[in-house]
């Protein structure tokens, strides 16, 4: 019974083929608010069953979500949808809570999700707002958004290097606790989730580079409005903040 | 006080680059002079606190804000601290008038700040987790600087190559300070270096001694960020950023493997090959870089594989257990190569408007590759490149340390000096002048100069960044190899330049006969090889479309869900 319920915990904190279920409902679903919400609850789902089974997360378990967490930031790379890009960094970065569920509590392990989650939260209001403005969130399709929007090309910049785990946000702590954890128990896992953060960032890039360069777009795209842009930036601070804060009971 | 100095020396930046964000609209171009205000001061405290270190008022001082966020003001940070921003200052003032004509000028200036921040926080790092933020971001503003023009995609794509070989860089010093706290406890550097002088050997990982896997992992981080072969493809490539970026990279950003290694040096003293490695990795890029520099017919990228050479000296002198001498050397080749930056611009501008170029032999020789038509006596060039280690010894055994013949690292370090010597005197015997006693006595006063200074100053430097005497020989002793390798080596390198004396010798005898037809196509094949950088972007390019393209095949099959 347990095993089953890790189980259906492996629709929430996806394990792959499993992982295929919320990636098609997040491109099924196009309003941002419910995009957002499944953002936020979805994950916690999975966390509610796995502590209620009250049991050790099977090794076999851990190698499927590594793998899973592998597959999904491999897969990340071609990538062209910003929305579809959220959805998968999403998969890989929940298969990865499954190795911190054997020495947290349930309320610390939510903290810790919703901190790796923020940052996809923030990039699928981004997504929204390309859409809006340019009938699409997708890559090389128009560019140069540092020349015609620059306010929200510096948003979108941070908020990806906070989606791909860059220090002082909450991601980049994660990612050492799970490194520290495993580093001399299972060394193997440690170069894999290494490898992971590097296809991270080389998605991250692609997806930055196909957003941001290039010579400005034609057309009349709104940037941001001061107040908008003020919003993004002290949620990105408190995000910075926490993640300094998170620290203290990781590291 | 002296806490405030130091915190203040890494904040000014940060505050600057916050001040020039906010007030840009308001002041306009005139807000990039706050920067320069900010890093003058930086600079200027840094010279106190050196001059405070040399007056022996100020020894290790270390500020523990968090457990992972110790500042550690020691010898080398404070003397790095100090070059760091002397070169960012340099820099930052170069940039007022350079940069004036281009979009983003805030924004470059905010980066260029940034970085100084995070090199800054880099060396004055006292625990793992504030090295690796550290070393993680000057990564990040770096692909930023890069692309400081955000209209060209190609300036984007080969900061993307600097971007992503950092970032393998990384990984290995992230593995290496997890290892570090499990088997410590602790992230400060400080006390992991004292716990481990006091039990070198306490801790075991993978069935080897923790200090030769830290060893493994930490060379790797520094050959990533030193542009180490097979991790050197970027560096050459990253031209199409701005000058003074180009300048700032080469001279301070790149030499931070160099750092990485002074930074462990107890972890490096009680390793037993990992400095062996080191060195034969040192001396593959040193003589990589330097014949790939000589192929180039860019400036820029010549200089970039110029950089490549030199770190690998840098790494190679660590290999030998040399390690203050890497910091002298890191010092002086980033003042000289950030000089040659930030000259390049004025001399291609001037090209540009005056094509009449020097038709001196120098010029056919250097730019044209064109051999001079006279030439020294050959017996003559070849007494002087024998002579120059034997006087290099005699020197060294008189005013440095009369035990100086039994250092390995030393005798290594001679017979590479003479590499540099041999080199020079063949450029020279290549080259024509009108006087030619004049132009042989100042290319042999000019390399004994560098020899001499070598010397003296790499023997200030070991007192002064490594005071304690013991670590200093053991420096040595993890550097030494067995005698018999020892020898061979010493005798590989004593063939190699008699082989290219002799080959001298041969084309002058045959400057005007044919080259047999089998040589021919041997240096044919050769030169093909060199120009093509030997295939590793080409090879890196087919690897990186391989994945994709596997990437892309996989979303399909699963129907991008």
């Amino acid at each position: 019974m347990p095993d089953i319920n890790l189980l259906l915990a492996g629709l929430f904190l996806p394990l792959f083929p499993f992982s295929m279920v919320f990636n098609a409902l997040f491109n099924r679903v196009k309003h941002v608010v419910l995009r957002c919400f499944l953002l936020i609850g979805w994950p916690h789902i999975g966390l509610a069953i796995i502590h209620s089974t009250d049991t050790n997360v099977p090794t076999w378990i851990i190698t499927w979500a590594l793998v899973t967490s592998l597959f999904y930031a491999f897969r990340m790379l071609t990538l062209r949808d910003v929305g579809q890009w959220n959805s998968f960094l999403a998969t890989s970065v929940w298969a990865m809570l499954w190795l911190t569920t054997s020495d947290m509590n349930l309320s610390m392990h939510h903290i810790y999700t919703f901190g790796v989650t923020a940052p996809l939260v923030l990039l699928a209001l981004l997504s929204a707002g390309l859409e809006k403005r340019f009938g699409a969130a997708y890559t090389d399709l128009y560019g140069g958004l540092a020349l015609s929007i620059p306010r929200f090309a510096g948003v979108l910049v941070v908020v990806i290097l906070a989606a791909i785990a860059t220090p002082l946000f909450p991601g980049f702590f994660i990612m050492l606790k799970l490194i520290l954890d495993t580093s001399v128990t299972m060394p193997v896992a440690t170069v894999v989730l290494l490898t992971i953060w590097l296809l991270w960032s080389w998605a991250g890039v692609r997806l930055l580079q196909g957003l941001i360069v290039g010579p400005a777009s034609q057309g009349d795209a709104d940037d941001f409005n001061l107040i908008s842009c003020w919003s993004y930036v002290i949620t990105l601070v408190v995000l910075m903040l926490s993640g300094v804060y998170l620290s203290g009971f990781l590291l | 006080m002296m806490s405030k100095l130091i915190l203040l020396i890494i904040l000014l930046p940060v505050l600057s680059a916050l001040l020039m964000h906010l007030l840009e609209g308001k002041l306009g171009r005139c807000v990039a002079r706050i920067s320069v205000a900010a890093i003058l001061l930086s600079a200027l405290f840094s010279g106190v606190l050196l001059w405070l270190s040399l007056s022996g008022h100020l020894i290790g001082q270390s500020i523990s804000i968090s457990p992972w966020t110790i500042l550690y003001f020691d010898s080398l940070s404070i003397l790095m601290a100090l070059v760091i921003s002397l070169i960012s200052l340099i820099v930052h003032i170069y940039s007022l008038r350079y940069m004036a004509e281009e979009s983003g000028y805030a924004r470059f200036f905010v980066l260029l700040d940034l970085m100084t921040a995070s090199l800054l926080l880099m060396v004055a790092a006292g625990d793992m987790i504030s090295l690796i933020i550290a070393w993680h971001f000057v990564g990040v503003f770096l692909y930023f600087l890069l692309g400081q023009d955000t209209r060209n995609p190609t300036a984007y794509r080969y900061a993307f190559w600097s971007l992503i070989t950092y970032r393998i860089g990384d990984l290995p010093l992230v593995f290496a300070a997890v290892l570090l706290f499990q088997a410590y406890g602790t992230w400060s550097l400080p006390i992991i270096f004292e716990q481990l002088n006091q039990a070198p050997n306490a801790h075991s990982v993978f069935g080897l001694p923790l200090p030769e896997v830290i060893g493994i992992l930490l060379a790797l981080a520094a050959f990533a960020r030193s542009a180490q072969f097979l991790l050197h493809t970027w560096l050459p490539y990253t031209m199409d950023g701005p000058t003074p970026v180009s300048a700032l990279m080469h001279a301070g950003i790149v030499n931070a493997g160099g750092f990485l290694i002074n930074r462990f040096a107890p972890i490096f003293a009680n390793t037993s090959d990992v400095l062996q490695w080191v060195f034969i990795v040192g001396f593959i890029s040193a003589i990589i870089g330097s014949v790939l520099m000589l192929v180039q017919n860019d400036i820029k990228k010549s200089l970039g594989y110029s950089t490549m050479g030199q770190m690998g000296f840098m790494i190679m002198e660590c290999g030998i257990g040399a390690f203050s001498l890497a910091i002298y050397h890191l010092i002086a080749h980033g003042v000289f190569k950030g000089t040659l930056f930030l000259s390049a611009g004025s001399v291609i501008h001037s090209a540009r408007k005056n094509d009449g170029v020097p038709q001196d032999e120098l010029y056919t020789f250097v730019v044209e590759k064109r051999p001079a038509i006279t030439r020294k006596p050959w017996l003559l060039m070849a007494a002087f490149t024998l002579s120059v280690p034997l006087v290099v010894l005699i020197l060294s055994h008189s005013f440095v340390s009369e035990d100086y013949f039994q250092k390995q690292g030393a005798i290594v370090l001679l017979f590479f000096g003479w590499i540099t010597g041999a080199q020079l005197i063949f450029a020279t015997y290549r080259t024509h002048a009108q006087n030619l006693w004049r132009l042989v006595f100042i290319s042999i006063l000019s390399f004994t100069i560098v020899i001499i200074g070598y010397i003296f100053i790499s023997h200030a430097f070991n007192v002064y960044l490594y005071p304690d005497t013991a670590l200093r020989e053991k420096l040595i002793a993890a550097a030494s190899i067995d005698k018999i390798r020892f020898d061979i080596l010493v005798a590989l390198i004593t063939l190699t330049i008699v082989i290219g004396w002799l080959v001298a010798y041969y084309t002058e005898r045959n400057r005007n006969g044919k080259h047999p037809k089998y040589t021919g196509r041997l240096w044919t094949m050769f030169y093909a090889l060199i120009t093509r950088e030997f295939y590793l972007t080409d090879l890196y390019s087919l690897l990186s479309r391989t994945i994709l393209s596997s990437a892309n095949k996989l979303n399909v099959w699963l129907r991008w869900n």
